[in-house]
């Protein structure tokens, strides 16, 4: 008897990543940096007071009207949303551009040069 | 990644509750207190106070930052005001007997419930639970850290359920 050929199964090609690297990670990151080790007990302590704060930050922009800076002079308006954890993209709410104002649009890290928000 | 990025964490610590300049690329300048350097993107989170007693908060991308100046230092109470800005809530506060009883209300639950805890830090007031996630006084879903975020999300909601049941 012949062995059953196997049925080809087909191959599923994820969309890539918005920065270019669809592995989920960058390998040049700072977080996997320090990953990597050679921090010190004081670095990391550091690493993780300054981190809190920066997350606790993120949480008091959600839900806020915020001004984006992107590149070449561009400013727009939009509701704070959500960050990632890589850096990679904002996700914001409302977002006021030339063509519209956009339901819910993600901008990516790369784009953005500073934001800010009133409190 | 430019200069400001390779900086370690203790480098980043000595800007903070300082008052800077900060020149991005394209001609930008942002000016405000430091509240924290983000270790991941590098990324300053400046505080501005305005007259109307608001704060104005500006993030400043860690790839767009070509320089930062030390302008001055803050002294105590910026300092004071500064740490408040992104604190988290104040809750309900209870007396030491009160935050006692809750503890070991929750801690004998979760022993029932077959969930190892044990109690931990000074004063054995944090519980720690199956060693990766901690609770802290008050002992509410809001108290609990974990770096497991479904471990985080499942405690979350037993002890959301155990309060919900003891009103």
């Amino acid at each position: 008897a012949t062995m059953p050929v196997p049925v080809p199964v087909g191959v599923l090609r994820l969309p890539r990543g918005p920065d270019g690297c669809s592995r989920g990670f960058s390998p040049t990151s700072l977080r996997f940096q320090a990953l990597l080790g050679g921090d010190t007990v004081a670095a990391q302590g550091a690493r993780a007071a300054l981190r809190q704060r920066y997350l606790r930050g993120l949480a008091a922009a959600r839900g806020r009207p915020t001004r984006f800076c992107l590149r070449a002079g561009v400013q727009v308006d939009a509701v704070f949303g959500a960050a990632d954890v890589e850096a990679v993209a904002f996700q914001v709410d409302a977002l006021r551009t030339p063509l519209g104002v956009q339901a819910a649009a993600l901008l990516r890290c790369a784009d953005v040069l500073a934001y800010s928000f009133l409190l | 990644m430019n200069d400001w990025q390779r900086k370690s964490p203790l480098d980043w610590e000595t800007y903070v509750n300082k008052m800077v300049k900060v020149a991005a690329i394209e001609k930008h300048e942002y000016e405000g207190w430091v509240l924290t350097v983000d270790p991941v993107s590098a990324s300053i989170v400046l505080a501005t106070f305005l007259e109307n007693e608001k704060v104005s908060i500006s993030v400043v991308l860690g790839h767009a930052i070509q320089e930062v100046e030390i302008l001055k230092e803050g002294d105590d109470e910026m300092k004071q005001r500064l740490s408040c800005i992104f604190a988290p809530e104040e809750s309900k506060a209870y007396s030491p007997e009160e935050e006692e009883k809750r503890k070991n209300a929750l801690k004998t639950w979760l022993e029932t419930n077959h969930i190892p805890v044990t109690e931990q830090g000074e004063s054995g007031r944090t519980l720690c639970v199956a060693g990766v996630l901690t609770i802290d006084p008050p002992y509410g879903p809001e108290e609990c850290s974990s770096s497991n975020e479904i471990i985080l999300s499942r405690v979350q909601g037993l002890i959301q359920g155990y309060l919900e049941k003891q009103q």
